[in-house]
């Protein structure tokens, strides 16, 4: 909404009342009104002076550009200024506004001295939009013969030169009532200490025709339009509107048309009260009809374009055939057109969830329903269609049939509501207010109210504001009106004894994401929403997704089944920049459809981690090896031990479309698949990625392994006897695994095995082909007494034995 | 005799401290105390001696060797030090100021994940704790619970992103506050965060983004608790800073307001603005709306609430100088290793 404050001085009992603009912002501002911005649509043109083009030149760099020499001194002799100009409709000679070096125009341009492609330009001619005097404008504006030059300009504008300030302002969803120039002057008077000015009650001139003779009104049901008010008027001359009328409407914005259609708009602003014109010659049943759409039909609007009614859209028939979309727009087939000569006036209610449901599903959100979806007021509604008859008839004469047709049905109601002091305090902390304050903080903004006892006061509730229906509505009116500042600040009583919820959740992801830290990880956050394109490289296009109804774009429209995709997005976009050496991670959830969840979706939080180029950083030392499989699985592991008791499995995979086929794990939980470690597959890594470095990667469903967080731990006192380590180097066939070794070398060593560590694994020239060499490091100790050689000798002998039994393994001379 | 030994004593000190190297302190070692040395030999003069004399003697000399062996402990240790420093003397010294080269690369959270810690750390230790809600929800809980029945313009407000009806992003952490007071009973005092969807996109949206809300239900809470709580998060996060309250519209709270921080250098004496723009906006706040207690089975009569929420990256933001909103989601790593 656009208020103007030259507009709004007609509703001041003090027109003349001095407004500072910056601090009527404030106020506005902190009684929640607020102000967006402030414009003064006539600012800067006090430097824009009339002046005379006396030569032109062609710009000798630009074809586009012209040189002239443009005088803006009466004085003979004057100096001419030198001005480079882009428009082709000037001739030496003419009269045009120059914007002198330190005009600030409308539109924001500073006018400074500068070259133009070469050229020396010292102030700018300028067209009508440049100086805001007009929407469109071809070429430089052309000044009439008498202009004196040097003058300002808008001096010569007449009319449409005004030193009016605009408020642009932002209002909240529940202050309708401040769509209207009443509204705001109610809102607004008490802060410049005047008073609101109620417009007069409209004067004309009834004719002898009674407007029932002429229509009738049914309205089918009241609920929908609880009052709806219908005036005939004839001797309509279409023409222009005023230069005052169409001042008043571009100063908020709205572009005039013709008289009747600026009139209805201007007393829509006056009051919030939207009204339309019908064409009388196309009311050819004689009713007009008020009622819901009964089946599904196409209408044409007034604006050319064709909305899909539904049954309950509130529509207006001439008899059956629709005309006009209630309070949203009229139909094309009903305008008021330029040979009109008779109307009929509309001015009415409707209801507001109605009114929003069919602007929202047409996508239309026009002046009149913006104010009808939120509640307008039903008592101006016959004062306003007898302000637009009486303009009409000030305009040209128009002839206003009487008595207007008036449904109001339901009456118009002011319901009292008891307001308590007590409550005032209690809610808003407001200790020192009486009844009598409060009573006069409401009646400043026209709320009438008196006293019941000493802490109750009885307030009535004024149609105007739709927004105060009970008695919290009014406590925080009080509470605004008397200032938000003039709250006290206290500190509340807490307790850590109050009732509490389960922390653990968020307690689990916060020391995730801290080991993932200690770990060297950066943590990034990525947007839960992908592309299909994304989930389906990766081959997580899962047919669980949860897809969004109405995506802002197809990369924002399905929800992320895993993090991975994610986080290859992010490497390629630092690998873009020359960025080396990645090692990030997110914790965050993922989503699959789950019919039996209240929503329908499960949410799961995951881990994911990324790691690119050195095993570790390079330093002046020298460089280590690229990161492998092996670096994802030990990232993956501390972030296990750290944070859980859980031991995990890890199988072989070789069918993920993410994974490089021999150099990926399944992670399991039991028998549970938890997640997935490995290398990204190398045609991924070609042709996505477009690197040539190893890239690993795991992803692990967190949520999976929060009822074993680590929360305690049993400790057991470290043997007092020395320990004696063995070293055993196998060989054995390459496929076969070291956890299946050590299971066996785990079951066979007996509880006096108290580590077995694996201090190598290879293969290549100095194995035959198809084998592989594993070393394990076994320690054996008691809790009760130092081992014996022999005992150990023995262990040592049954393992080799279970071994080459087992898996084939042959001891290898070390 | 005893002279004699007294003499040697005397002697022998003088050699052992003034020793040059080790090689001489050794032999005056053999000299003094080896198999054939003076005290030695001395001992084997004892048996001419008559009893008397032998103890006085014996015992004399017994300390005397105990003196001789710690002379000849300190001047080694003062000999062997002497050597050391002469070797490192000449020894080369390492360039200081090269890089450690401990393996490991540092990490980092997030910026949002900072603030969020930062902020949730302020609020526990007064007495807030942490409860958690799903993404996905219900228009239930993310709007009719919260007092925004459909087709209530407030909906405006938050373009929501729907799976399917009733099903949705959840455009606000509020519906936390009716779950929480749902399961739990009052009083209460309850924070809640975490990702929230609206369907915009531009240099100050994003259509996901982090939201921190607390509320606080008693029997004693008003919006003068409400401004104190306030103060202490900011106090928290930015320093001691002026607030202002302005009236704003939230259907879930009533009186509701929003919260600007007074940013920028632009304060007089009295605490006020030089420039409005330097009022920023840090969140929205307001008293619980009675049908929102009503709802969850709380009476309003009784209880009072208070509910704020404050836009996580907005904090950042100002808190880093991070201006661009969509640079928290590229996670650029030369964004990310700052923090």
């Amino acid at each position: 909404m656009q208020l103007s404050i030259s507009w709004l001085r007609d509703y001041l009992q003090k027109p003349d009342v001095k407004i500072v603009a910056a601090d009527l912002s404030e106020k506005l501002t902190m009684r929640g009104i607020q102000v967006g911005a402030i414009r003064q649509p006539s600012a800067g043109l006090e430097s824009v002076v009339v002046g005379r083009i006396d030569k032109i030149d062609p710009h000798p760099n630009a074809d586009r550009l012209q040189v002239t020499r443009t005088v803006i001194s009466p004085e003979p002799g004057a100096e001419p200024l030198q001005i480079v100009c882009g428009a082709r409709n000037i001739a030496e000679g003419d009269l045009v506004p120059v914007a002198i070096i330190g005009a600030s125009l409308p539109g924001g341009i500073k006018i400074k001295k500068s070259a133009i492609r070469g050229v020396e330009s010292s102030g700018m001619l300028c067209s009508a939009k440049e100086l805001g005097i007009d929407e469109t404008s071809e070429g430089i504006l052309q000044l009439p013969k008498h202009a004196v030059l040097g003058e300002p300009v808008s001096k010569l504008l007449g009319g449409k030169q005004n030193e009016d300030t605009i408020f642009e302002l932002e209002l909240t969803a529940n202050r309708p009532d401040c769509l209207s120039m009443i509204g705001l002057a109610r809102e607004i008077s008490p802060l410049l200490k005047t008073k609101i000015r109620d417009p007069k009650p409209a004067r004309f001139r009834m004719s002898q025709h009674r407007t029932s003779s002429i229509i009738k009104v049914e309205v089918e049901d009241p609920v929908l339009c609880p009052r709806y008010v219908a005036r005939v008027i004839d001797e309509i001359k279409i023409g222009e509107s005023s230069d005052w009328m169409k001042q008043r409407l571009e100063s908020v914005g709205l572009r005039p048309i013709n008289n009747v259609v600026d009139i209805t708009n201007f007393v829509m602003f006056e009051y919030g009260q939207p009204l339309h014109a019908f064409d009388l010659r196309r009311i050819q049943s004689g009713t007009v009809r008020v009622g819901p759409c009964k089946e599904a039909q196409d209408f044409t609007l007034l604006d050319g374009s064709v909305a899909k009614l539904e049954p309950g859209d509130i529509m207006i028939f001439d008899g059956d055939r629709p005309i006009a979309l209630a309070g949203i727009m009229g139909g094309l087939n009903s305008q008021v057109v330029a040979d009109t000569t008779a109307i009929v006036l509309e001015s009415a209610t409707f209801h507001p969830q109605q009114i929003r449901k069919t602007a929202k599903r047409l996508g239309l959100s026009t002046e009149a329903s913006k104010r009808f979806e939120k509640t307008s007021d039903i008592a101006v509604v016959a004062s306003a269609s007898d302000r637009a008859a009486g303009l009409l008839q000030d305009t040209f004469n128009a002839n206003v049939y009487h008595p207007a047709i008036d449904t109001n049905e339901f009456g118009v109601k002011e319901p009292v509501v008891a307001l308590d002091m007590r409550d005032v305090k209690r809610i808003a902390g407001l200790t020192q207010l009486t009844v009598e304050n409060v009573s006069e903080l409401l009646e400043s903004i026209g709320i009438s109210s008196h006293r019941k006892s000493t802490n109750v006061l009885s307030v009535r509730l004024p149609t105007f504001r739709a927004d105060l229906r009970e008695s919290i509505d009014l406590i925080e009116e009080v509470a605004r009106l008397n200032g938000y500042d003039s709250i006290p600040l206290k500190y509340p009583t807490s307790s850590a004894m109050y009732d509490r919820p389960e922390e653990t959740r968020y307690e689990f992801e916060r020391t995730a994401k801290q080991i993932l830290v200690g770990l060297g990880l950066r943590e990034t956050i990525h947007y839960s929403f992908t592309s299909e394109e994304s989930l389906r490289r990766c081959g997580v296009l899962s047919e669980h997704r949860v897809v969004l109804q109405n995506p802002l774009s197809e990369e924002m429209k399905v929800m992320r089944t895993s993090l991975l995709p994610s986080l290859l997005e992010t490497y390629r976009y630092n690998h873009n920049r020359q960025i080396a050496n990645q090692r990030i991670f997110e914790v965050a959830n993922i989503y699959r459809s789950e019919p039996r969840a209240e929503t329908k979706v499960k949410e799961t939080i995951h881990a994911s981690v990324l790691i690119s180029g050195q095993q570790l950083p390079e330093t002046w030392r020298g460089k280590s090896g690229p990161v492998d499989f092996f670096q994802a699985k030990g990232a993956l592991e501390s972030l296990v031990h750290q944070l859980t008791t859980a031991t995990l499995n890890f199988a072989p995979t070789s069918n993920h479309t993410l994974f490089h086929p021999n150099r990926a794990a399944s992670i399991r939980l039991g028998d549970r698949e938890i997640g997935q470690v490995g290398e990204v597959h190398p045609i991924i890594r070609d042709n996505y990625l477009k690197t040539t470095e190893a890239v690993v990667l795991f992803e692990i469903n967190l949520g999976a392994l929060r009822k074993l967080e680590k929360t305690s731990v049993v400790f057991r006192t470290p043997s007092k006897f020395p320990a004696i380590e063995v070293d055993l180097a196998f060989l054995i066939d390459r496929d076969v695994t070291s956890a299946a070794l050590q299971k066996s070398i785990e079951a066979s060593a007996g509880a006096l095995l108290t580590s077995c560590f694996i201090f190598d694994s290879y293969e290549g020239e100095r194995v035959a082909a198809g084998k592989r060499s594993i070393g394990f490091r076994l320690g054996f100790s008691s809790l009760e007494r130092t081992l014996q050689d022999s005992e150990v000798a023995s262990l040592k002998t049954k393992v080799i034995e279970t071994l080459k039994d087992q898996h084939s393994a042959t001891l290898r001379d070390s | 005799m005893i002279d004699n030994i007294q003499r040697i004593q005397e002697e022998a000190r003088g050699r052992i401290t003034s020793a040059p190297d080790t090689g001489e302190l050794d032999r005056l070692r053999v000299h003094y105390l080896g198999k054939k040395g003076l005290i030695t030999s001395l001992l084997t003069q004892l048996r001419d001696l008559t009893p008397e004399k032998r103890k006085e003697a014996g015992a004399l000399l017994n300390k005397v060797k105990e003196d001789f062996e710690s002379c000849f402990t300190s001047r080694q240790g003062e000999l062997e030090r002497v050597q050391v420093e002469q070797e490192l003397k000449s020894s080369p010294r390492l360039d200081v100021t090269l890089p450690g080269t401990y393996a490991m690369t540092s990490g980092s959270l997030h910026p949002v994940t900072r603030v969020l810690d930062e902020a949730i750390a302020a609020l526990r230790q007064v007495g807030f704790s942490v409860a958690t809600g799903p993404e996905v929800e219900l228009e239930f809980f993310n709007f009719e619970a919260l007092n925004t029945p459909e087709h209530h313009p407030a909906r405006d407000m938050q373009d929501t992103f729907y799976i399917e009806k009733p099903v949705l992003l959840r455009s606000h952490t509020s519906p936390v506050q009716i779950r929480a007071m749902k399961s739990l009973k009052p009083p209460l005092q309850i924070i809640s965060f975490g990702k929230v969807y609206r369907s915009d996109y531009d240099q100050t949206h994003t259509p996901m983004f982090h939201q921190l809300e607390g509320f606080m239900v008693s029997e004693s809470v008003s919006f003068a608790d409400l401004k104190g709580v306030m103060h202490y998060v900011v106090k928290e996060l930015f320093g001691e800073r002026p607030l202002r309250f302005r009236p704003s519209f939230f259907p879930f709270v009533e009186p509701g307001a929003e919260v600007d921080m007074l940013w920028g250098e632009s304060v007089d004496k009295k605490s006020k603005a030089t420039n409005p723009s330097d009022w920023l906006e840090i969140g929205g706040c307001g008293m619980i709306h009675p049908n929102v207690l009503r709802g969850v089975g709380y009476n309003p009569d009784k209880y009072t609430g208070f509910a704020f929420g404050l836009g996580l990256e907005r904090i950042a933001m100002l808190k880093y100088g991070m201006g661009d909103i969509r640079a928290y989601f590229e996670n650029d790593r030369r964004m990310l290793e700052q923090f």
